[in-house]
């Protein structure tokens, strides 16, 4: 017989809510990814207006946490849910950040000719870093770790699209130089979004099994 | 953060002597309608003490003094000829210690309709349905009614008590340290109940288990004695999720963050 239904709602209410901030995360990624394709400035603007959504969704999210916190004293796999679920809205508005320079960055590329293997490298970065918040996203709605494990290696292939950014600039002239940077910088914050959506996926490790996946038990030596 | 309703209760400028000695001063407190209100502080601090006169239970201990209103829907209970009998119908109490009649669980609940007038048996076998539902306790008494109300777990007895309350008719419950006398589960159990009560009742509740109060009510005061020898007086009063995250006061910090009991 469960003794503390009021508490457990709640909690499960908490979940929810911040399933949908994922959900919401994921479509500011995704209207990004669009807005970049194109260089629509004014795709971009209302990109950015509309980052309040995510700010708001960690407020509600924070301040209910931290009363639950405060009032119910919860143990255990719902202390480590709490403190999870506060981790994790962090991470997702952080993300949400990240989108707006990326969409401050697209405002400023107007009338920039960007070559095919750019836009092509830019979107295979913003679909794998998608990936992994879906992945991370999954193994927190279902709380599995081993999908959760998946995400940190998906991130060599983030990590590596990044780099190639800046070995490509040729030295040509001054406007290359100004177009490269601002794509170097478009490409940090897609790996930075992908870093957001590995530490979910940790976040997830330390939920179901109370141990902080940065810090595994040392293998012992034979 | 919990929103108030209009005041049930309002508590005005209290004092209350035991024979010359001054247990509590000046307390004023509001008591909003269908929420829960908490009382915590330290043993000796007052909030049985206050409790006690919101149904005038303190008028029993002979030498015992009062100073100051407690108003009930508008009406000081404390003005010459008030209808104290009346008054504990409308403000039921449930003690520490379930203290069940030594009679039947059917008899514990109809005895105080019964006291009311109420004699038809129907009427009477549909009120103690009703309150023992109410009281989360139906379903496990319904086949031994006629059983002794004293052979029910301290868990269940402390519910009966609350049937027995609710059987007739109050407007507001007062709950002494209900749950000092019985198992962490039962005690979740009245918990959990409690939430369900309030969209019917008012409540007060008196605990020394802080955390109980962060988790059951929705507004919660402070009493404390600064010195011995000194009244109860009341330090801070306020949602409770306001005074169990950043209280105003630092004494009421001091006691719920366990630097001092």
């Amino acid at each position: 017989m469960e003794v503390r239904k009021t508490f457990h709602q709640q909690l499960d209410e908490l979940y929810i809510e911040l399933l949908k901030m994922a959900n919401t995360a994921f479509d500011v990624i995704e209207q990004t990814r669009d807005a970049f394709s194109t260089l629509d400035a004014t795709k971009a603007g209302n990109i950015i207006e509309g980052d309040d959504v995510l700010d708001e969704f960690l407020v509600r999210i924070e301040e209910t946490a931290i009363e639950l916190l405060a009032r119910q004293a919860p143990v255990a796999i719902d202390l480590r849910s709490i403190i999870v679920i506060m981790w994790s809205a962090q991470h997702l508005e952080r993300l949400g950040d990240n989108c707006v320079n990326i969409n401050k960055a697209i405002c400023n590329l107007q009338g920039y000719t960007i070559s095919p293997w750019i836009h092509e490298n830019m979107d295979e970065m913003f679909q794998r870093s998608e990936q992994m918040l879906v992945t991370s996203i999954e193994s927190l709605k279902e709380r599995d770790t081993s999908k959760a494990e998946v995400v940190p290696k998906m991130d060599d292939t983030v990590d590596r699209l990044n780099r190639t950014f800046l070995t490509s600039y040729k030295g040509e002239s001054e406007e290359e130089l100004e177009l490269i940077i601002r794509v170097v910088m478009i490409a940090r914050f897609i790996e930075r979004i992908a870093d957001h959506a590995v530490d979910i996926a940790e976040n997830v490790h330390y939920m179901v099994t109370g141990e902080f996946a940065w810090n595994p038990p040392e293998e012992p030596t034979t | 953060m919990e929103t108030a309703t209009e005041n049930k209760m309002v508590i005005k400028d209290l004092t209350m002597y035991y024979s010359g000695f001054k247990a509590i001063e000046d307390v004023s407190l509001d008591v909003p309608g269908q929420r829960i209100t908490a009382l915590i502080g330290p043993s000796g601090c007052g909030k049985s003490t206050l409790v006690r006169c919101l149904n005038r239970m303190n008028d029993l201990i002979e030498g015992v003094r009062v100073e100051g209103e407690v108003v009930l829907d508008d009406e000081n209970i404390y003005r010459p000829s008030y209808d104290t009998i009346g008054l504990r119908r409308r403000v039921g109490m449930v003690f520490q210690r379930p203290n069940p009649f030594p009679k039947s669980i059917y008899e514990n609940v109809a005895y105080g309709p019964k006291l009311i007038g109420i004699k038809k048996k129907p009427e009477l076998d549909s009120i103690v349905e009703e309150s023992l539902k109410k009281a989360a306790l139906w379903n496990e008494v319904k086949a031994n009614l006629q059983e002794s109300g004293m052979r029910l777990s301290g868990g269940q007895q402390q519910r009966l008590c609350i049937a027995r309350v609710i059987a007739v008719q109050p407007e507001v419950i007062l709950f002494d340290e209900p749950c000092s006398a019985i198992d962490p589960v039962a005690t979740q159990l009245i918990e959990d109940l409690m939430a369900e009560l309030k969209a019917n009742y008012t409540m007060v509740i008196v605990t020394h288990n802080m955390q109980q109060a962060a988790r059951v009510s929705d507004f919660t005061a402070f009493m404390l004695v600064e010195e011995q020898g000194q009244p109860g007086k009341l330090i801070e009063y306020g949602d409770t999720s306001t005074i169990f995250t950043n209280p105003e006061d630092k004494r009421t910090e001091r006691y719920i963050t366990g630097r001092f009991g």
